[in-house]
């Protein structure tokens, strides 16, 4: 089934524009995730209106494409200039920055970095074609009360995940929410916020959303600083390089557990929502250095601290897309927008996608393998236009991306009301960002809010009892991990330190087995066990210890917006 | 510790968006049919808002406000300092806006290169060979979208009143 599915798809995705069309996505990608303070997420909102007019499988190919270049683009400014180019390469830079300058192997060091990339694309790529199908058949079992719950624990674990402040994250999220709902209601189109004008009565277009409140407040946030706008980046490293290959594989392949373990750390934490690269290439870090028999080294420019995070980075949107392709719900801003491309080719992912859909959800996994293999080949052209683009100001780019914006916009609907949508929420994003407020639960907000809706009508539709919500065994299972993610930032911050967190671990799992038992067959009943005996284990490790609190602080992650 | 800070402005202007927005969602029409009322879920939306910018408020009350992202740029002081500070990403709105206003006579290809020449202009400055610069970037990157979405994916953009003045 896998199989005909794989060779449907790629009959699907084997024409020559459409393979064009990826290697300029990968090309363009590189290019965008190698620059400082463009994220991937913009360069994939921004391919968005060029794809409106493409096939559903070939647009789709070419975010993917720009996506999978993105992620591996950061390593090139890492590497050669110390300047992470995207918050997933921070990590990057710790070692392969240092191979670069101090030990003068700047080739070998983009090597590893892109064959790692390269691997843990790959290793991403299989997961995702064989979880995702399994994941959907889970949400099958889902009814709208999960649903809901499922939507409303995304936006808790993102906003718990993409701040200092998890209140400001809940606001932005609800806020999202509240967005979704002007215009005319989706259930009995009725006009709602819409202050007597017929062009709000018509809602905000969701792609200028995305765009005014990503790319165009990132642009002005870019140029905030006149003398920053006004340097280039050639100015803070060397770039004249050429990728070392065949060393380089020897490198990784030594490396292998390596490579295997931060492609899974990478896997998994794209499928939680809300965790994106920026955390999995630090934790993939801190796990080898923690593994390492020699964790000193780390830091000085060995390839083991260049292998881990980018596998890891390369790894996190197969991950998220598994969520995304099986679910429907994104697990970060990138796969928000590639959900955002699917809803323009009227295709709404649900864990009946991968079914009803079969060609289109397989060229999708089929791109996200193929742009891999592009990734490497064009990695080496690319890295000349990298030389040249780092040679242009922040604000031409800038200025011109701005003007961009104006038209993709517009194009999207011919509507000249979306180019002042995206105006209006460039600002409303440029002054969230300055006051702190993340903007990534809010993207999901809007991205969820029409779900989440519909989802309460239909939970109304078949009975006006609440309780469901906490009966279901989905239900309460995604509410309980919704709660104890909300308070995870406050257990993080207080680690070690009050002695509320001794406890929160094993509450969470014994909370969290109550509903995996209720689910019933065997496996799940399974799993709530081992967490019941871990929960147990915790309690009886820290009785044992007196309930005193152990000043063990684990690694501090820095969280960004990807 | 400044009783008033900046967050407490944040949480009280949310407030009274919550409290706008709720007062609106009055005007929202009730329907005979259907379970789920238009306005039921705006409201719920509308009272988490409500309950957290509340949490906001009396989180800020009793601190400092929270840094910004500007990396504590300096700033210098009264209006022309703000201004000052702030003078590319206002230059950026004011010329979106200006590029907006002007759509339906300047039309989307003469109002885009104009936009982007004098927005380059204004962040890049005008010494020298700059201008020229700065207008072959302008003709060159949005001439070449506009001509990509025009000839390319058939988009039929506002051609304005100087393209098309019987239009």
């Amino acid at each position: 089934m896998i199989i005909e599915n794989v060779i449907a798809a790629f009959v699907e995705l084997a024409t020559i524009k459409t393979f064009m069309l990826m290697m300029v996505g990968v090309a363009g990608g590189l290019i965008a995730g190698a620059i400082p303070g463009f994220t991937i997420a913009m360069a994939v909102v921004l391919t968005l209106p060029f794809t409106f007019g493409m096939p559903a499988s070939q647009g789709l190919a070419t975010m993917v494409s720009v996506l999978v270049g993105g992620l591996s683009g950061g390593l090139m400014a890492g590497i050669l200039t110390g300047i992470p180019g995207t918050p997933s390469s921070v990590a990057t830079t710790f070692d392969g920055f240092p191979m670069a300058r101090k030990k003068g192997e700047p080739g070998l060091a983009l090597g590893i970095g892109v064959w790692s990339s390269f691997c843990g694309g790959i290793i991403s790529a299989i997961l995702l074609m064989t979880l995702a199908p399994q994941l959907a058949r889970i949400g099958l079992e889902f009814n709208p009360w999960d649903y809901f719950m499922l939507v409303m624990f995304a936006l808790t674990i993102t906003a718990s995940l993409a701040g200092k402040n998890m209140v400001k994250g809940l606001i932005a999220g609800i806020l999202g929410l509240l967005i979704r709902t002007v215009g005319e209601d989706e259930a009995v189109g009725m006009a709602r916020f819409d202050f007597g004008s017929d062009t709000i009565l018509q809602g905000f277009d969701f792609i200028a959303v995305l765009i005014g409140l990503f790319a165009f407040s990132q642009l002005l946030s870019d140029v905030r600083d006149p003398a920053a706008a006004r340097r280039s980046l050639t100015e803070t490293g060397t770039v004249h390089v050429r990728i070392e290959h065949r060393r380089a594989i020897a490198e990784v392949a030594k490396r292998w557990t390596i490579v295997v373990r931060s492609s899974l750390i990478g896997v998994f934490t794209g499928i939680l929502p809300g965790a994106g690269g920026s955390i999995a290439n630090i934790l993939a870090y801190d796990q080898a250095k923690k593994a390492s028999k020699h964790p000193e080294k780390f830091g000085t420019g060995i390839a083991d601290g260049i292998i881990a995070p980018e596998s890891s980075n390369n790894a996190v949107e197969g991950g998220a897309l598994i969520t995304m392709m099986a679910l429907g719900i994104p697990g970060d801003v990138t796969t928000a927008v590639m959900l955002g491309a699917l809803l323009i080719h009227d295709v709404v992912p649900s864990p009946t996608f991968i079914s009803d859909e079969p060609v289109l959800a397989y060229s999708i996994f089929l791109a996200f393998f193929v742009a891999t293999f592009m990734m490497v080949g064009l990695q080496s052209f690319m890295l000349r236009v990298f030389v040249l683009v780092t040679r242009v100001r922040m604000y031409v780019l800038a200025s011109v991306i701005l003007g961009f914006c104006g038209i993709g916009v517009y194009a999207i609907n011919n509507v000249e009301f979306d180019v002042w949508t995206l105006v209006w929420f460039g600002i409303l994003g440029f002054i969230m960002r300055h006051f702190g407020f993340p903007l990534a639960p809010m993207i999901l907000g809007v991205v969820l809010g029409n779900i989440a809706e519909l989802n309460l009508a239909r939970a109304f539709a078949i009975t006006s009892d609440l309780s469901p919500f906490f009966t279901r065994p989905w239900s309460l299972f995604f509410l309980i991990i919704a709660v104890f993610s909300a308070g995870f930032p406050m257990y993080q911050v207080q680690r070690g330190r009050k002695k509320w967190t001794l406890v929160f671990l094993p509450a969470a799992c014994f909370a969290v087995s109550v509903p995996l038992y209720m689910m019933g067959g065997i496996v799940r009943p399974v799993v709530a066990t081992v967490v019941l005996a871990y929960g147990a284990f915790t309690v009886w490790q820290r009785a044992r210890g007196g309930w005193r609190i152990e000043a063990a602080l684990g690694h501090t992650v820095p969280l960004k917006e990807d | 510790m400044q009783r008033l800070n900046r967050d407490v402005v944040i949480a009280i202007v949310l407030l009274v968006f919550c409290g706008v927005f709720f007062w609106a969602s009055f005007d929202i029409r009730q329907p005979d049919y259907g379970v789920l009322m238009p306005s039921t879920w705006p409201r719920v939306v509308l009272a988490v808002l409500a309950f957290l910018s509340m949490l906001y408020l009396f989180q800020s009350l009793g601190r400092e406000p929270e840094g910004t992202d500007d990396g504590g740029a300096p700033r210098g002081a009264g209006l022309r300092g703000w201004i000052a500070h702030w003078r590319n990403p206002l230059w950026c709105f004011a010329l979106f806006f200006a590029y907006l206003a002007t759509l339906p006579v300047l039309g989307m290809l003469i109002g885009g290169v104009l936009f982007v020449f004098v927005l380059l202009g204004m962040l890049g400055g005008w010494e020298g060979r700059k201008p020229l610069f700065h207008g072959a970037v302008a003709l060159l990157t949005i001439g070449g979208m506009w001509s990509l979405f025009t000839f390319g994916l058939d988009v039929m953009l506002p051609p304005g009143m100087i393209f098309n003045p019987f239009g």
